[in-house]
C-alpha cells in the first residue's frame, strides 16, 4: 500500500518484463538442468523431460491412456458430483438448524479424522471389486471437506445481511435460498476445491486398491515394469488434473460469482 | 397532523453480556404523530439504535410494548420499513434486485416485483444503475438504494437509523435535502436516528432527545420551522440556532451531573 511515491516510479520506469517472465524463466531452467541431469543419472531412477515427452506421446497414440482417462474421469465426477451435492445439502441444514447440526456433529466429525483408505476393504467386502467400490471411496473423500466448509459458510453469514432479511420479513426458506447460502457461497467454493483435490486422490488410490483401471492401473503397471518414463508420462497427467482442476474452481468464480472478489477487494 | 401512528410504552431493554448486565433503555414512552418527521437525538450509547429498532420489530424488548395504529407490535412489522447505516446491499444482487427484497418477502409476482423495484429506483434517482452490481456505486447511491428498499414496499412508516453516518459531508447535504423532498411527496411517517443536532434540526417536525446511563427519554421539543427547508438556510436561521443551542445545552448539562 504505501510504497513511497519515488519507488514507485523508479520501478515503473525500470525495464517492464511481461508478467510471467519469471516463473516460466525458472520453470525453464529446472527443465533445462533435469534435461542434462540425464547424461549421469540411471535412466530407471528418473527419466528426462525429452523422454517422459515422447513416452507421452507414444501412450496417446498406444490408445491405453485414453481409455484410462475416460475410465478415471467418470469415475470421479461422478464420485465427486454426489460428494459436493450431498456435503453442501447436508452443511447448509447443519448450519441453519441446531438439531440436525448435533445430531450428525459426531458422526462428520468421526469420518472427517478417520484417515478414508482405512475403509477401501471394507467398501470392497459391501460392494465387491467395482466401479461401485471406487464411485463409494471417491465420495466418501469429497464429501466432508465441502460439507464442513459450507457448514462455516453458513453460521458465519455477515450479520448485517441476515438482519436484512429479517426487517424485511424473508420467510425461513428465503432466507436460506436468498441470504445464507449465496453469502456462504466463497467458503462453499473453498470446500469444493479442497474436495475436488481430494476426488484425484481418492480416484487413483481406489484404482490402485481396488480393481486395476485407469490411471493408478497404469502408475502401478509402468512402475512394477521398471518403464520410468512411461511411469512420469503417466505422473504428469494426473498432475494435469490437479491443475486443471484448480482453474476450474477459479474460473467458476471469476464468471458467476464476481461479487467476491469485489467485495474482497472493497475491505482492504 | 392526526393522532399516534406508533406508541411506545414503557420499554426497557436490558443486555446481559459477560461483563454483567447493561441496561440500554429504560422505561421510554413516546408517541408517533402520523406523517410526522421525528428525529431521537443524543449521544452514542444512549439507546437510540436500539428504540428505533425495537420499534421495527428487529429488536425485542425487555419490558413495555410498541402499538402500531393501536395493535400491539408481535415481530417484525410489515408496515415499517428500515434504513440501515451500515446499508448492507447483498453483493451477489443487482441494485434492482436488492431493492426487490422487501417485496419478494410479501410474495408479489416477479414482474409486478421489478415494476415497482424500479418506479421506487427512479424515484430516488438511479433507475438509469438499476442493473448494476451494488459494490459498483458510490457510498451515497449506495444509501439511496438503501432508502428506495425501504420505500419499495410503501411502507406507511419510515425508520431511518444514522443513514448518513458513514457518509461525507457534501453527499450527506445532498441526501438530506433528497429525503425532505421525498417526505413531503410521499406524506409518510419518518423516525430519524442521529447524533448530528443539525440534521435533526433541518429534517424534524419534532425533536426527541436521549441521554445516556441508562439510556432513556429527556424531552421532545417542537422544531417549528416552516416547510420546505432547502429553500432558506435553516443553519443561520434565529429560531434553530437557540433551538441548537438549548438541545446542546442540555445534553451537556446533563452528562455533566452524570460525571
Amino acid at each position: 500500500m504505501s510504497v513511497p511515491a519515488a519507488a514507485r516510479d523508479a520501478a515503473d520506469r525500470s525495464v517492464r518484463l511481461p508478467r510471467n517472465t519469471v516463473p516460466v524463466l525458472a520453470v525453464l531452467i529446472v527443465l533445462g538442468i533435469w534435461q542434462l541431469s540425464g547424461l549421469f543419472l540411471n535412466p530407471i531412477l528418473i527419466s528426462t523431460p525429452a523422454e517422459v515427452g515422447r513416452e507421452l506421446f507414444w501412450l496417446l497414440r498406444w490408445g491405453a491412456l485414453e481409455l484410462a482417462l475416460v475410465e478415471s474421469l467418470r469415475e470421479m465426477l461422478i464420485g465427486l458430483a454426489a460428494g459436493l451435492s450431498v456435503g453442501i445439502a447436508l452443511g447448509v441444514l447443519m448450519g441453519r438448524y441446531m438439531t440436525v447440526e448435533k445430531l450428525l456433529a459426531p458422526f462428520v466429525n468421526f469420518f472427517n479424522a478417520t484417515p478414508l483408505v482405512v475403509v477401501i476393504p471394507l467398501l470392497v467386502i459391501w460392494v465387491g471389486i467395482s466401479i461401485k467400490a471406487r464411485l463409494l471411496f471417491v465420495f466418501l473423500v469429497t464429501l466432508w471437506p465441502v460439507l464442513l466448509n459450507t457448514l462455516a459458510g453458513i453460521k458465519n453469514v455477515q450479520r448485517g445481511y441476515v438482519e436484512v432479511g429479517m426487517a424485511f420479513g424473508l420467510s425461513e426458506s428465503q432466507m436460506v435460498r436468498c441470504i445464507s447460502i449465496p453469502a456462504a457461497v466463497p467458503y462453499i467454493l473453498t470446500g469444493v476445491r479442497i474436495s475436488a483435490g481430494l476426488a484425484i486422490i481418492g480416484m487413483i488410490v481406489s484404482e490402485m486398491e481396488v480393481s486395476f483401471v485407469g490411471l493408478g492401473f497404469l502408475l502401478l503397471h509402468f512402475g512394477s515394469a521398471f518403464e520410468t518414463g512411461r511411469l512420469m508420462a503417466v505422473i504428469a497427467v494426473a498432475s494435469l488434473f490437479g491443475i486443471v482442476n484448480v482453474l476450474a474452481v477459479k474460473w467458476v468464480q471469476a464468471r458467476f460469482f464476481p461479487w467476491i472478489s469485489a467485495v474482497a477487494a472493497e475491505g482492504q | 397532523m392526526s393522532g399516534a401512528v406508533i406508541e411506545v410504552r414503557n420499554v426497557s431493554k436490558n443486555y446481559t453480556g459477560r461483563h454483567g448486565a447493561v441496561n440500554a433503555l429504560a422505561g421510554v414512552s413516546l408517541e408517533v404523530r402520523a406523517g410526522e418527521f421525528l428525529s431521537l437525538v443524543g449521544p452514542s450509547g444512549c439507546g437510540k439504535t436500539t428504540l428505533l429498532r425495537i420499534i421495527d420489530g428487529i429488536t425485542l424488548p425487555s419490558g413495555g410494548d410498541v402499538l402500531f395504529e393501536g395493535r400491539r407490535l408481535e415481530g417484525v412489522s410489515r408496515d415499517m420499513a428500515f434504513v440501515f447505516q451500515d446499508i448492507n446491499l447483498l453483493p451477489w444482487r443487482s441494485v434492482v434486485e436488492n431493492v426487490e427484497i422487501g417485496l419478494l418477502a410479501r410474495g408479489m409476482p416477479p414482474e409486478e416485483r421489478r415494476r415497482r423495484a424500479l418506479e421506487t429506483l427512479e424515484l430516488v434517482g438511479l433507475r438509469a444503475v438499476a442493473a448494476a452490481p451494488p459494490y459498483a456505486l458510490s457510498g451515497g447511491m449506495q444509501q439511496r438504494v438503501g432508502v428506495a428498499r425501504a420505500l419499495a414496499i410503501h411502507p406507511k412508516v419510515l425508520l431511518m437509523d444514522e443513514p448518513f453516518g458513514h457518509l461525507d459531508n457534501f453527499t450527506r447535504e445532498v441526501l438530506q435535502i433528497e429525503i425532505a423532498k421525498l417526505w413531503r411527496r410521499l406524506r409518510m411517517t419518518v423516525v430519524f436516528v442521529t447524533h448530528d443536532v443539525d440534521e435533526a434540526i433541518f429534517l424534524s417536525d419534532r425533536i426527541a432527545l436521549m441521554q445516556t446511563g441508562p439510556g432513556r427519554l429527556m424531552d421532545v421539543l417542537e422544531v417549528g420551522l416552516p416547510h420546505p427547508r432547502w429553500e432558506f438556510n435553516v443553519r443561520a436561521d434565529a429560531r434553530a440556532i437557540a433551538l441548537r443551542e438549548s438541545i446542546i445545552e442540555q445534553l451537556h448539562v446533563l452528562r455533566g451531573v452524570m460525571v
